[in-house]
């Protein structure tokens, strides 16, 4: 897998790994795309559809989102054209529809003159890009939630909207949302996350909270550890 | 406040190094720690320059590099006027349309001697300037890469090799620590940040932040010293945790002069617990430790005061 191909971004003659995307190449030649649903260590998706450039192949010209499209020898890339700006606007326009406090869109929006809106919907914020569906799965791994219903009325949510079996409070999911929808907090030992309150160990020696009691028997089950491997915290040990 | 998440969360930053492995600092160091996490919230798009100090001699000796960014050797003095130097360069070619605009982090960094000594007034100058940069101090509270010599930001009671133990005290007799972020939020600059490696996502998101500044940004991190501190390689964490547990380093970050603390309700533990286990604050008198206790005590009460948590 070490083939290379030459492709030119912006004009600029690049060589990239074959198999990657345009997103990546990009992004190792310092070019900026924007994006929203994109993480490297997760599987390409192409769900926020921000990262569209224009490419020309065998002398036609279409519209492809970067983050799943892959190069190709002599594949011509535009990252800034008319064409793909109005598109752009276009998206953050109804990405703003969804959300329109998140500060993220908001400097997107800026950076592409898009004042407002013209959409009017009545949703609570999330953007469907399903980051938080794909961290749980890909790199947690426990598959706690996942997308609800269909067209205007799909949301992310946790089996029967109750409480989740199989989360294990680890809050990644609110760690990557690109527009902060997923409401986390922690106090008095005690973690909120999906509406549902996960209690947390305490080290037996100094008092300190050391994770979801949850999350700590996810551990030994995959692991294989005795039952009071965390009952003390790493520094008493 | 993402910080009780990093099990699975850490896997999600960016997994580019920028500061790489191969440089000399010694074993533990949280400095180190420190820039390669800087380096990883910027990613490629960053123009560096450097104080000399401490990170300067170990990631650049001749032919080596740990850099996989642009990045200058500046003067001891120097680096935030090279960094405001660097910006303005840019913005003119910006402005004849020799570069394309591509919103490149401008960054100086530089140790304690570099920023709160020797680099005071040409911080002071850049920032008051309001240059677009970013401007990060990695705080060891002494001049560790020469010797162990005593700087403004050395704490209350210490034990450096200029200021060494006498028959009375063990150390650091009468100066307390310069509150460097303090003076950086009165320069009035939109963007004042204390961070601490042994609080990576904190630290990365802060960094972020401050880089998005339109406007100079400045970011203070206390990185643990194993060498300097005395204290065995593998607690450089542990301390870097108690030192903002203890409320000696509180985390808190000021955008466009108004306090926010990172941890709202925090029960801070006795300073003692952070410098018992020190080897520079051994032999501390309970005199000494009292009026460390009561300092940082009235510190904390300030910074709670001053964001309206009391």
């Amino acid at each position: 897998m070490s083939d290379k191909v030459n492709l030119t971004i912006d004009g600029r003659k690049l060589e990239a790994p074959a198999g990657s995307t345009i997103l990546q190449a990009a992004k190792d030649a310092n070019i900026y795309i924007p994006h929203l649903c994109h993480n490297d260590e997760l599987k390409p998706y192409g769900a926020c559809r921000l990262c569209v450039v224009e490419i020309t192949h065998r002398n036609r010209t279409r519209i492809v989102a970067s983050c799943i499209y892959e190069v190709a020898e002599g594949l011509e890339v535009q990252t800034v054209t008319e064409r793909v700006l109005n598109v752009r606007k276009l998206v953050i326009e109804l990405l703003l529809s969804r959300n329109k406090k998140s500060q993220v869109l908001q400097d997107i929006a800026q950076k592409l003159e898009v004042e407002k809106s013209r959409f009017e919907l009545d949703i609570k914020g999330c953007i469907l890009c399903g980051m938080c569906i794909r961290t749980c799965k890909e790199v947690v791994g426990v598959n706690a939630i996942g997308y609800k219903s269909r067209g205007f009325t799909r949301e992310v949510a946790t089996p029967f909207d109750e409480t989740p079996p199989d989360c294990i409070a680890c809050g990644s999911c609110a760690y990557v949302c690109p527009v902060d929808f997923i409401q986390y907090s922690e106090k008095n030992g005690v973690r909120t996350i999906w509406n549902t309150e996960f209690p947390m160990q305490k080290c037996t020696k100094c008092g300190r909270h050391i994770a979801p009691v949850k999350q700590l028997d996810h551990f030994k089950e995959t692991l294989n550890l005795p039952e009071d491997h965390f009952d003390i915290c790493l520094h008493c040990r | 406040m993402m910080e009780p998440l990093n099990v699975y969360a850490s896997r999600l930053v960016n997994s580019k190094e920028f500061f790489v492995s191969g440089h000399k600092s010694c074993q533990g160091c949280a400095e180190a720690l420190a820039v390669r996490l800087v380096g990883k919230a910027l990613g490629e798009n960053v123009i560096v320059s450097c104080a000399t100090g401490c990170m300067e001699v170990v990631s650049s000796a001749f032919p080596h590099t740990s850099w996989d960014v642009p990045w200058f050797h500046t003067a001891f003095g120097n680096a935030a006027a090279v960094a405001s130097g660097t910006e303005a360069g840019i913005k003119a070619q910006v402005r004849k349309g020799r570069l394309p605009e591509k919103e490149t982090v401008i960054l100086g960094m530089a140790g304690d001697g570099g920023t709160t000594d020797i680099g005071f007034q040409a911080l002071s100058g850049a920032m008051e300037r309001g240059h677009n940069m970013m401007f990060v101090c990695y705080d060891n509270e002494a001049y560790m890469n020469t010797g162990i010599q005593r700087s403004s930001a050395t704490p209350l009671g210490a034990r450096t090799t200029t200021t060494p133990a006498g028959k009375i005290n063990p150390g650091e007799e009468f100066t307390i620590k310069k509150n460097m972020p303090e003076i950086m939020v009165s320069h009035n600059i939109p963007y004042v940040a204390t961070a601490c490696p042994s609080y990576p996502l904190d630290l990365i998101e802060k960094v972020q932040k401050a880089a998005k500044t339109k406007g100079p940004a400045y970011v203070h991190i206390l990185s643990v010293c194993p060498t300097g501190w005395r204290i065995p390689s593998e607690k450089a964490i542990w301390i870097g945790r108690l030192a903002i547990e203890t409320g000696v380093f509180p985390l808190f970050e000021v955008v466009n002069g108004r306090y926010k603390m990172t941890f709202k309700d925090l029960e801070l533990r006795p300073v003692e617990e952070y410098l018992k286990p020190q080897g520079r604050f051994r032999g501390l008198a309970p005199e000494m430790m009292e009026k460390f206790q009561e300092q940082v005590t009235d510190n904390y009460n300030d910074l709670l005061k001053k964001s309206g948590l009391k």
